[in-house]
C-alpha cells in the first residue's frame, strides 16, 4: 500500500486560487518545495509514461509522476517528512539518462521522458526488492504489520516471483537486538529497511531528536544510541509510518488482522483539537485507535493519549443504573433509578442544576439545558470557568482558537501565555513547530519553564509581564505588532483565575493595533468547552453552587469542581457518565450515559468546528445515549422534551446554532473588532502565570478514560523513570 | 352376543376401575397418564415407578410404566432407572428384579434423572474475562 493519496499530490500547482497555493506550499515542506521562490515561475513540461504533465520547476519525479496519476512505490519517501532517498525502491529510468535516477529526491527537467514501468526500471525495482528481503525475516504469519505492511504488497507488485536466497545455512539472515523504547511502541528490529522514516519524523515532527543510526551498511542499527525510552507525546506516529513490522503497536499486538477489524471514522475527544480518528473494533470492542486525515486539523498525526488511552473505555465503566440506598450505591432498573430521580426533580420545584465536564457532547448538554429550562431553572454550566465579565462567552470569538490550527504555519510571531501546547493540544504544537522549522516562527512565552520541542523565549512567569507587553513597554510587544501573522495563544486555565477577564480584555486593546485581526486565540483544554458556552451554558461552577440546587446534575464532570460541601445538605447529586470517577463517587444516583466511541454525538473543537464521532461499538451493560438519559427524565417530570431521535435532537441544535450540525465546516468568526470596546476592566492581579502540564508525566491522565487506562498507566511510570534516570546523571 | 354389543368393553373398563382402585384413582391416573390400561404388575423400582405388562395390547404398548405419585405431573422417561430401561425397551425379557446375573457392586452410582430445565440443571459458565469491567463503588 503506498500511502500517499494522489488527491494530495494532484492539487500541488494544479490549483491557482490564492488561498489554495499557500496551504499546499506549508504543507508540503520537503526541501526541495521549501525551494520554490514566491514568485510562480514558468511550469515546465516533462512526460511521465507518455503522458505530459506541467509542474513547476523543482518538483521531484515522484510528484510529477503523482500529477500524471503515476505511482511510483517507495519505502523511505513520505511527503510530511525530510526527503532521505535510501531505500532505492523509486528508482525510474530517465530516457537518454545512463543511470536510473531516485524519483523522491531528483527534481524534473524540462522535456525528460519518465519511464515508470520500462524493462529496466521493473528490473531495478526486482533487485532493490530482493536486497530488502535478504535480511528480512520471513514471519509475515506472525508480524503484526501483515496486511498493512508495505514491503508485503509491494513484494507482491514489484518484487521477484521466485527467491535465489540459498545462504541460510551460512551466515544466516542479519539479525538485530530489540530495543525497549517504552511502553507503546514495540520494536522487532530485524525486520527493520531501515528507511529512517521514524528518525526523521523524531526529529522533524516530534522535535525530539532520540532515535538515530549506528553502524553503516549491513550493521546500521536504528535506535537510541544508549538505552533509553523514546518518549514523546507524538511518539504513536512512529507505527503508522514505519513500512514494514519494526516498530508495531505494543497494546494491541497479537491482538487483530486489519483485514478482521471494521474501520469506523470518529472523533477525538480527549482534548480540545477534535483530531480526526478511526476506530478499529471487532466482536463490539474497541481495539485501536488510528489517525485519520484531515489536513485542517491533525494531517495525518494523533497524539499518544488519543491513541492509546483506548483500553480505558472497558474499565471503571458504569453498566447499570444505580441508586445509594442505605448509604451504598446500589445497581437498580432504568425504571426505578429513572422514577427516583424524577421525584427529586419534581420536588425540587425549580431549584435544580447542572454542570458539564469535559467529555459531554452537545445533544446531551442541549438536552440537559432544555431539561432544566423546562422545570425552571437556568442554571446550566460548565467545569471549566471562563470570564463572565465584559462580553465574555457572549462573543464567540472570545473563546475560541481564532486562527484556525492549520493557519498556524504561517504565523511568523506568536506568544503563548499560560499554556503548554505539547501536552494541552499536542498537535496544535506540531503545527507550531512546522511553522518554527519551516516559517521561522519566533516563540515567546510567558509561564514556567517548559520544554515545547523547539527553542524558544521564556520571558518570565509574572503576571505583570502580560500588562508590560500589551501597553507596549516589553521588547516583545513590538515584535507582535509588526508581524505580518501574529498569534497570541493563551490557556484556558489562565483565564480561569479571578482576573481572567482582565487578562482577556488586556490582550484584546493590544490584539486591537494588529496587522492580523485574528491573532488572539483561546486554547481550550476540553473537547466539551466550545460546544457548551455555544449553546448557552455559562462557564464555571459558581453559578451552580450559588443557585443553592436541590437536584445537581453533573454531566461527565469528573474535576472535582464541585463538591458536597459546597452544596445544600439536602442537595440529591445525579451522575451522568460512563466512567465511575471523582462525579460518581459523590453522586445519589448514578445514570450510565455512553462514552465518544459509542455514540453518534458532536462536538466542538477550539478552532469552533463542529464534528460528530460515529458510534463504533454498542453501550455495556444498560448503558444509554446521555441525550436520551434526559429525554426519559423529563417525561417523568411532566415537561417531555420535543425529540425523540436523533434527527430532531440535531434539529433542536439547529434552532440554536446552525454551525453545530455542519459537521466539519469551519465558521469564520466575525467580532474580535467589536470584543474589545465591550471588555471588562483591564486589571491584572500580580502573581505567577502557572500551568498544569509542565512535564511528560502530567500529560497521560487528563479525563476519566485516560486515567481508567492501564495503558496510559505504564506511561507515567515510564516517563517518571526516565526522569529520574535523567535528573540521576545530571547530579553525577 | 355380548361381543357385538360392545358390552365386553364396558366390562373391561369396570375391570380397569376396579384395578386402578376405585374411580377417583382411575380419573386421576386418565389425568396424569392420558390412558387407562389393565395389566399385571411386574415390579416396581426403588424410586416408586410402578412397571406393567399386558400382551392384550400390541408391541410397543404392552409394557409401560406408572410414574410413582409424588412426581405428580413432573414426570419424564428419564425417570426409569437403568435396569429397568432395558425391559421397556424390549432389549431384554427378564425384569431386572427376576434377573439373578445382574451384577451388584457398591461402588454403582444411583440412577440420577435429566435436570434440564429445573433449577438443578447444569449451566455452563464462561471462562473468559469480561469486556467491560464495571465500576465498583465500594472499592476506593
Amino acid at each position: 500500500m503506498i500511502r500517499a493519496p494522489l488527491t494530495k499530490a494532484l492539487s500541488l500547482g494544479s490549483s491557482t486560487s490564492p488561498i489554495h497555493k499557500i496551504a499546499a506550499a506549508a504543507f508540503r515542506t520537503t526541501a526541495v518545495t521549501a525551494q520554490i521562490p514566491a514568485k510562480a515561475p514558468e511550469k515546465i513540461e516533462v512526460f511521465v509514461d507518455d503522458i505530459p504533465v506541467h509542474v513547476e520547476p523543482g518538483t521531484t519525479i515522484l510528484q510529477a509522476a503523482a500529477v500524471a496519476g503515476v505511482e511510483i512505490p517507495r519505502f523511505c519517501y513520505h511527503e510530511r517528512l525530510a526527503v532521505a532517498g535510501n531505500c532505492r525502491m523509486c528508482l525510474v529510468e530517465i530516457e537518454k539518462s545512463p543511470k536510473l535516477a531516485a524519483a523522491c529526491a531528483m527534481p524534473v527537467m524540462k522535456g525528460w521522458r519518465i519511464k515508470t514501468n520500462s524493462e529496466k526500471t521493473r528490473q531495478a525495482r526486482e533487485g532493490v526488492m530482493e536486497f530488502l528481503l535478504m535480511n528480512h525475516p520471513l514471519d509475515c504469519p506472525i508480524c503484526d504489520q501483515g496486511g498493512e505492511c508495505d514491503l508485503q504488497d509491494q513484494a507482491m507488485a514489484f518484487g521477484s516471483d521466485r527467491s535465489r536466497f540459498t545462504d541460510i545455512n551460512h551466515s544466516g539472515k542479519r539479525a538485530v537486538e530489540d530495543k525497549d523504547i517504552g511502553p507503546l511502541v514495540k520494536t522487532i528490529m530485524t525486520r527493520c529497511i531501515h528507511c529512517t522514516r521514524c528518525i526523521r519524523f523524531a526529529s522533524e515532527i516530534a522535535g525530539v531528536d532520540d532515535l538515530g543510526t549506528t553502524g553503516r551498511g549491513n550493521d546500521m542499527q536504528i535506535g537510541t544510541y544508549v538505552e533509553k525510552l523514546f518518549l514523546s507525546e507524538m511518539s504513536g506516529n512512529v507505527i503508522d509510518l514505519c513500512p514494514v513490522g519494526a516498530l508495531t503497536n505494543k497494546p494491541f499486538s497479537f491482538a487483530a488482522r486489519p483485514w478482521e477489524t471494521r474501520k469506523i471514522s470518529s472523533i477525538d475527544v480527549l482534548d480540545a483539537v477534535g483530531s480526526n480518528i478511526i476506530v478499529s473494533t471487532r466482536t463490539n470492542e474497541v481495539l485501536r485507535i488510528l489517525p485519520r486525515e484531515n489536513e485542517e486539523i491533525n494531517e495525518e498525526w494523533l497524539a499518544d493519549k488519543s491513541r492509546f488511552a483506548c483500553d480505558g473505555l472497558k474499565r471503571q465503566r458504569l453498566v447499570a443504573p444505580m441508586v445509594r440506598i442505605k448509604g451504598e450505591l446500589t445497581p437498580v432498573e432504568w425504571e426505578g433509578a429513572l422514577i427516583e430521580v424524577g421525584q427529586k426533580v419534581r420536588a425540587a420545584n425549580g431549584a435544580v442544576a447542572g454542570v458539564a465536564g469535559s467529555l459531554a457532547d452537545v445533544e446531551s448538554m442541549v438536552a440537559l439545558k432544555d431539561l432544566l429550562n423546562r422545570v425552571g431553572s437556568e442554571a446550566v454550566c460548565t467545569e471549566q470557568s471562563f470570564p463572565s465579565e465584559g462580553s465574555g462567552a457572549d462573543l464567540r470569538s472570545n473563546y475560541l482558537f481564532n486562527r484556525n490550527i492549520q493557519s498556524l504555519e504561517t504565523a511568523d510571531v506568536a506568544l503563548l501565555i499560560g499554556t503548554n501546547p505539547r501536552y494541552e493540544a499536542p498537535l496544535i504544537n506540531t503545527r507550531l513547530r512546522k511553522a518554527y522549522v519551516h516559517n521561522e516562527l519566533e516563540v515567546a512565552s510567558i509561564g514556567p519553564k517548559i520544554d515545547l520541542s523547539y527553542r524558544h523565549n521564556n520571558l518570565g512567569d509574572d503576571s505583570n509581564l502580560i500588562t508590560q507587553i500589551c501597553n507596549g513597554t516589553h521588547p516583545f510587544a513590538a515584535k507582535l505588532k509588526e508581524a505580518k501573522n501574529p498569534a497570541i495563544i493563551v490557556g484556558s486555565d489562565l483565564l480561569a483565575r479571578p482576573d481572567g477577564a482582565g487578562i482577556l480584555a488586556n490582550l484584546q486593546n493590544f490584539a486591537k493595533g494588529f496587522k492580523s485581526t485574528s491573532a488572539l486565540n483561546v486554547l481550550q483544554r476540553n473537547a466539551s468547552q466550545a460546544g457548551a458556552l455555544d449553546i448557552g451554558y455559562q462557564a464555571g461552577v459558581e453559578e451552580a453552587i450559588k443557585s443553592k440546587p436541590k437536584v445537581l446534575f453533573l454531566l461527565n464532570a469528573d474535576e472535582a469542581k464541585v463538591t458536597r460541601d459546597q452544596l445544600p445538605k439536602d442537595c440529591y447529586i445525579v451522575y451522568v457518565g460512563h466512567h465511575g470517577d471523582e462525579g460518581a463517587q459523590i453522586a445519589d444516583a448514578v445514570l450510565p450515559g455512553v462514552a465518544y466511541t459509542e455514540k453518534t454525538a458532536t462536538y466542538v473543537n477550539t478552532e469552533g468546528r463542529a464534528q460528530q464521532t460515529l458510534a463504533a461499538v454498542s453501550p455495556p451493560g444498560l448503558a444509554r445515549d446521555d441525550w436520551k438519559i434526559f429525554r426519559a427524565i423529563s417525561e417523568i417530570v411532566g415537561a417531555p422534551l420535543p425529540y425523540d431521535s436523533l434527527e430532531e435532537i440535531r434539529d433542536r441544535l439547529d434552532d440554536i446554532a446552525p454551525h453545530l450540525i455542519r459537521h466539519g465546516h469551519l465558521e469564520a468568526n466575525s467580532f474580535q473588532t467589536v470584543a474589545p470596546q465591550l471588555s471588562a476592566a483591564p486589571s491584572i492581579s500580580s502573581g505567577k502565570v502557572s500551568v498544569q502540564q509542565l512535564s511528560l508525566k502530567d500529560y497521560f491522565m487528563t479525563d476519566p478514560i485516560s486515567r481508567a487506562s492501564p495503558t496510559m498507566a505504564k506511561c507515567i511510570q515510564a516517563a517518571k523513570k526516565e526522569g529520574e534516570k535523567k535528573a540521576a546523571s545530571a547530579s553525577c | 352376543m355380548a361381543k357385538y354389543l360392545g358390552l365386553d368393553k364396558v366390562g373391561k373398563l369396570f375391570q380397569i376401575i376396579q384395578q386402578s382402585g376405585g374411580l377417583r384413582a382411575a380419573y386421576k391416573k386418565l389425568y396424569r397418564f392420558d390412558e387407562l390400561k389393565i395389566g399385571s404388575l411386574v415390579g416396581t423400582d426403588k424410586y416408586g415407578n410402578k412397571y406393567f405388562e399386558n400382551p392384550y395390547y400390541f408391541y410397543g404398548r404392552n409394557r409401560w410404566v406408572e410414574y410413582a405419585h409424588h412426581q405428580n405431573m413432573d414426570y419424564d422417561g428419564s425417570q426409569i432407572p437403568a435396569e429397568w430401561f432395558g425391559w421397556m425397551h424390549y432389549k431384554t425379557d427378564l425384569p431386572p428384579i427376576r434377573d439373578g446375573a445382574r451384577v451388584q457392586h457398591k461402588w454403582m452410582a444411583s440412577h440420577s434423572e435429566n435436570l434440564s430445565g429445573t433449577k438443578e440443571q447444569y449451566m455452563p459458565y464462561t471462562t473468559t474475562k469480561p469486556k467491560y469491567e464495571a465500576w465498583d463503588p465500594k472499592k476506593k
